[in-house]
């Protein structure tokens, strides 16, 4: 079919004499260089099992979907994306890109450089906001520049927890690998069985390795052994131990937690609340990448920046950071309801869903966890739990 | 089984064309189901006439004027499918961007008006040559279309963008971005012309625009059922009846419509339908007004004079849109 096309011109001046914010806006993106996260898992024979890629593709499509409101408004939004190796030097990138105007940077980078970088910049006029750290003592820093789009630990075993509570599977036999992020993992799921009165049976450290000596940790059948169970919970952020964890435990039962059923801000096989087209277009945009959690996580930052601009009808700072800390924000992040930050801790409060590789099998909060003012908070840290460290 | 439903299809055309009291129209219910990828009929007495296999992802559906073809935009095919209400086959597609959603006619019936989802554009469609001869850029995920009566102008949705696209359909140019709330959905336009109704699914509000000059109207509206919480309220489906004093809107994962006066903006009642309430449609005598339900997979029919449920009605996987032909 031949297309005859208009090109119309989307007109400018929507808010005649209060868009005062027009002009370009400069986002801030800052990435750990050659970043250990995104290498495509290799196995010794050079197949990648789960294909790398950076998330800096999810922040570039939350500016793309949002350009015709920044048209509108007059403003050019573009994305800054710094590398750097080291807490110093990314630091020093903060600052950089605060002089020359960007108020708004969005993180990707691991817990411990979360933290120092944004301790270092405490005092800047700036927001940072944190997209694939799910560490929980981000979120009790308290630091008022921080902000995060990365679902926290407890977020994310809150949904599993519930999820276990409404199938009645209460005795749950944990694994822990070897890993910081593993035990954070842990404990962040310990914490949440304890509230929901589940029945961790054991909890087991489990080593890599086929060394006869320590067959009680490395051998799957035994160390699964010896116990009874309705599931085992597996923290593996290496994913090496947890790929064979499957079909081959002592008892017949699933596998959660790093394998199996996983919890994550998103999934790409969700396919309600506009989530499918979401995905498509970053497939497009990425040549066929599939989103992950921290797409979606970049993508729902640059997203709130950009609406926060649009929005706060202000070019101060204070008045957008003010903006985009207020529930006035109402984040479409396709997920069926609507997003904004948790005032007690900075997080961005949303629904999570429970997946295997795919298909997504419940979307938490699961029906019948009621809270006293939203049921996302359900999720996570609530506010009469917040503690500052 | 089938044979059965044909026997009923032949019976039932039979009946009209002896009973001059339908010639208005068959009193048949159409529901297009996104992931049954079929149309499926109901006589009036809500039995299954006959299951019409269309292509992928059925979604809105629109008669022409005399009601004598129903169009379906059937979105993971990329075609608008074209049913022959006197037989119930599909005789015809046209072609269109990809994933076509939600569309209008030009008062005319010359051009179709359709938001591509997925290549955010409103594409505009000759009928007679099937040529796309406009192509309009939108926000990201276009979806609601409605055309004011004259013609002269569209309104289109952006569910990403958060804004009302104005668009004269002469030159096919965006005159005015309106910005609304979270996830712009669907329209109504009042019966004579000078308000738009807008439902915002995730901001849970509506919004209203003055189309005399394109500025919302007043304050936002929300309508929460008792015992829900604002944010479980998402706006979907809207409806008004002809003289423009009710409309039913749809509240999405609330699971009831709300029926509202469309003067004082007062809730009249709240009724419980199915899951997910999606679109909504009313009978040409505004007797009945019918819901899709889409997670539950069946319809709900409502009686407008008491304002409660009547019946719901099993359909199948995930109903999208119900219209009448009477």
């Amino acid at each position: 079919m031949i297309k005859h096309l208009v090109f119309a011109v989307l007109a400018l001046g929507l808010w005649s004499g209060a868009a005062l914010a027009e002009g370009p806006v400069t986002i801030g993106y800052l990435g750990l260089q050659d970043d250990p996260r995104y290498h495509p898992d290799i196995v010794y024979t050079r197949i990648e099992i789960a294909p790398g890629g950076n998330p800096v593709d999810g922040a570039t499509m939350g500016i793309d979907d949002l350009k015709v409101v920044s048209d509108a408004v007059g403003q050019t939004v573009s994305l800054d994306h710094q590398e750097a190796a080291d807490a110093t030097s990314l630091t020093a990138k903060v600052q950089a890109m605060v002089t020359a105007g960007e108020h708004f940077i969005i993180l990707d980078l691991p817990a411990d450089l979360v933290e120092q970088v944004a301790t270092a910049t405490k005092d800047l006029p700036v927001t940072l906001i944190n997209a694939t750290a799910p560490e929980d003592r981000l979120r009790s820093l308290c630091l008022p520049n921080l902000l995060h789009t990365a679902a926290s630990d407890r977020m994310n075993a809150d949904a599993m927890v519930q999820y276990l509570r409404t199938r009645n599977w209460t005795k749950v036999l944990m694994l822990v690998g070897p890993l910081e992020r593993d035990k954070a993992m842990a404990d962040a799921f310990r914490a949440s069985a304890d509230r929901q009165r589940l029945n961790v049976v054991d909890t087991r450290t489990f080593t890599l390795a086929t060394d006869p000596a320590n067959r009680e940790s490395n051998n799957s059948q035994l160390i699964t052994g010896n116990a009874d169970y309705d599931v085992v919970y597996v923290a593996d952020n290496q994913g090496e131990f947890s790929r064979y964890l499957p079909y081959d435990t002592q008892l017949p039962r699933l596998v959660i937690g790093s394998t199996g059923l996983a919890a994550s801000e998103w999934q790409w096989s969700w396919d309600r609340d506009g989530s499918t087209q979401v995905t498509v277009r970053f497939e497009e945009l990425t040549k066929g990448r599939r989103m992950t959690g921290q797409d979606w996580a970049t993508w729902i930052a640059a997203k709130s920046i950009v609406t926060a601009y649009a929005k706060a009808r202000s070019d101060d700072y204070a008045k957008i950071a003010e903006y985009i800390r207020s529930s006035r924000l109402r984040m479409d992040g396709s997920k069926g309801v609507q997003l904004n930050f948790r005032p007690w801790d900075g997080q961005m409060r949303m629904p999570i869903v429970l997946a295997t590789h795919n298909a997504v099998i419940a979307e938490a909060p699961l029906d019948g966890f009621l809270h006293e003012t939203n049921t996302l908070d359900t999720l996570g840290t609530d506010e009469p739990e917040q503690q500052c460290l | 089984m089938k044979r059965l439903a044909i026997l009923a299809a032949v019976a039932f055309a039979t009946a009209i064309s002896v009973l001059p009291a339908w010639a208005a129209g068959t009193g048949m219910i159409f529901v297009s189901t996104e992931k049954g990828n079929e149309v499926v009929v109901l006589d009036q007495d809500h039995n299954i006439v006959k299951r019409i296999e269309t292509s992928r992802r059925p979604r809105d559906m629109h008669f022409n004027a005399d009601k004598s073809l129903l169009y379906v935009a059937c979105g993971d095919d990329d075609v608008i499918d074209v049913i022959d209400v006197a037989t119930l086959e599909v005789v015809d597609h046209i072609p269109t961007g990809p994933s076509p959603e939600v569309f209008a006619f030009s008062p005319d019936e010359k051009q179709i008006l359709v938001s591509n989802e997925e290549d955010s554009r409103l594409e505009v469609i000759d009928m007679e040559s099937r040529l796309s001869v406009q192509d309009i850029p939108t926000g990201a995920e276009p979806e609601g279309v409605i055309v004011s009566k004259d013609g002269k102008t569209a309104y289109v949705t952006s569910e990403v963008a958060d804004m009302v696209h104005v668009v004269d359909t002469a030159t096919g140019a965006v005159t005015k971005n309106i910005l609304v709330g979270t996830r712009p959905r669907r329209f109504i336009l009042t019966p004579d012309g000078s308000e738009l109704w807008v439902s915002c699914e995730l901001s849970s509000e509506i919004y209203i625009i003055d189309t005399a000059t394109n500025e919302i109207k007043g304050d936002s509206l929300i309508f929460v059922p008792p015992g829900f919480r604002e944010e479980d309220v998402t706006p979907v489906g809207l409806a008004i009846t002809k003289d423009g004093s009710k409309v039913l809107l749809s509240l999405g994962r609330a699971n009831h419509v709300a029926i509202i006066d469309a003067k004082s903006h007062d809730v009249l009642q709240y009724v419980l339908v199915g899951k997910r309430a999606w679109s909504v449609d009313l009978s040409s005598d505004e007797t009945k007004a019918y819901v899709a339900n889409g997670l539950s997979d069946d319809i709900t029919i409502i009686d407008m004079a008491s304002m409660k449920p009547e019946i719901s009605i099993p359909i199948g996987r995930v109903p999208h849109s119900v219209v009448i032909d009477d």
